[in-house]
């Protein structure tokens, strides 16, 4: 019994000696050009985009508004830190082009008369 | 002559804007895909990346940018989805003389229009193949239709309403017909940060040979041959882009991580303090912070290793 206290007593010693030298919190890493670049343009000094949280919020906002899961992470991958930002938080009102099918009721008629006025146009085929 | 004042969208162009632009242009060799229900993302960006020679039909990127909740595609999207395919959406400056120099010099010119009005906005995806200066028109694949003849006057109010948003799709190193340094730089970047690292190298490299003068295109290939695991490259590349830009804080930075990983820990220092002062109340001032907490605590390698540029 002694015996095998010793040697899981000599383990735990051992790993936590084995993480004396490496640091705690620190992951440092190279500063990529664009961050650099978003760093340079802008005038207020915004925090840097948190990427595992911006994906983790972005990834909800596409299943959310349909996206298939085997699909989600493909399209993540292709965003950067800041457009995966304003995809977690302004996916609801971001434009997004679509077409004019889902027009109906008032907001049609509303529409065809401001086509005729000659202010929109959407219905290519209306004289 | 009697008629030439019923035209409805008459040339609205002083001349010198439009100066040494072919008065008429149209691609005809851009593919048309017309779209399906809600879904002029997928074939808008299916038009311009056939024509960059990338693949992409308009039912596999329905995959990659169409929003089933909002029945629309966002642009972030779009520029994603061409970046996956090593193409760059270079956002175009925000004026017609600009598209229009595009098209003629061949880019069909991916733009976003609003056909409704503000409190109904009706967002679409369209893209410019042609134009008549006289005839003061625009040709444009748009949904269903190949070949849409459209008014510069009534494109304008379209294109208005939605900021004029405007893309070229260029193949890795190859510049837009009206470049400018930050955009460019920009958007090979945003290759960088997704992992598209040969795309954004070629980019990278024809910017250093556009604007020679400037740091970033340095910055993005010495961060290119970090990334790619060399080492030697890259601490070349920070140095160089130094010389350009002795103020760069992400040079310093990333020379204060290569020098003090092998071991030059006096020179490293040097650099993160440098990067620390000028990173000072910036969005970088973390990452600086963590590189410099990171050399701090390297350790000096013997004196073997040459520290010496």
């Amino acid at each position: 019994m002694t015996g095998l206290l010793r040697t899981i007593l000599v383990q735990i010693l051992a790993i936590a000696l084995l993480n004396v030298g490496s640091p705690l919190v620190v992951q440092a890493e190279v500063i990529g050009t664009l961050a650099g670049l978003e760093s340079a343009q802008r005038d207020t000094d915004l925090a840097r985009v948190n990427r595992v949280l911006a994906t983790a919020e972005a990834r909800d906002q596409l299943q959310a508004y349909g996206v298939d899961q085997a699909q989600v992470e493909a399209r993540l991958a292709g965003l950067t830190d800041s457009e995966l930002s304003t995809l977690a938080d302004k996916l609801e009102s971001a434009p997004a082009g679509g077409d004019v099918l889902a027009v109906i009721g008032v907001v049609f008629v509303v529409l065809l008369i401001l086509e005729a006025v000659g202010v929109i146009d959407i219905f290519k085929k209306f004289p | 002559m009697a008629l030439a004042g019923c035209t409805l969208n008459p040339p609205r162009f002083p001349a010198e804007e439009t100066a040494g632009l072919p008065p008429q242009v149209e691609l005809t060799q851009v593919p048309f895909f017309p779209q399906k229900q809600y879904q002029c993302g997928p074939a808008a960006l299916a038009t311009v990346l056939r024509n960059s020679g990338a693949e992409g039909a308009p039912d596999e990127l329905a995959n990659e940018v169409y929003l089933p909740g909002r029945k629309g595609s966002l642009q972030v999207e779009l520029v994603a989805a061409a970046r996956m395919r090593d193409r760059m959406a270079y956002e175009i400056a925000k004026d017609l003389p600009s598209l229009l120099r595009e098209v003629a010099a061949g880019s069909p010119v991916l733009v976003m229009q609003n056909l409704g009005v503000q409190p109904i906005p009706i967002w679409h995806y369209a893209v410019v193949v042609g134009y008549d200066l006289d005839a003061g028109t625009l040709v444009l694949r748009s949904g269903t239709t190949e070949r849409r003849v459209m008014g510069m006057r009534r494109f304008m109010s379209t294109w208005n309403r939605a900021q004029r948003w405007g893309v070229v799709v260029l193949e890795p190193g190859q510049l837009p017909a009206g470049p400018q340094l930050d955009r460019y730089v920009a958007a090979a970047a945003g290759l960088e940060a997704v992992g598209r690292l040969e795309a954004a190298g070629q980019a990278y490299a024809r910017a250093r040979e556009q604007w020679p003068e400037s740091a970033w295109p340095q910055l993005g290939l010495a961060n290119v041959s970090y990334r790619r695991g060399d080492r030697e490259a890259a601490e070349a590349g920070y140095l160089a882009t130094l010389a350009l830009d002795p103020r760069n804080v992400v040079a310093h930075n990333n020379l204060a991580e290569i020098l003090s990983d092998r071991g030059c820990v006096a020179q490293a220092r040097v650099h993160v303090e440098q990067a620390a002062a000028l990173a000072k109340g910036t969005a970088l001032e973390a990452a600086v912070a963590a590189t410099a907490q990171h050399v701090a605590g390297a350790t000096t390698a013997d004196t073997a290793v040459s520290c010496q540029p």
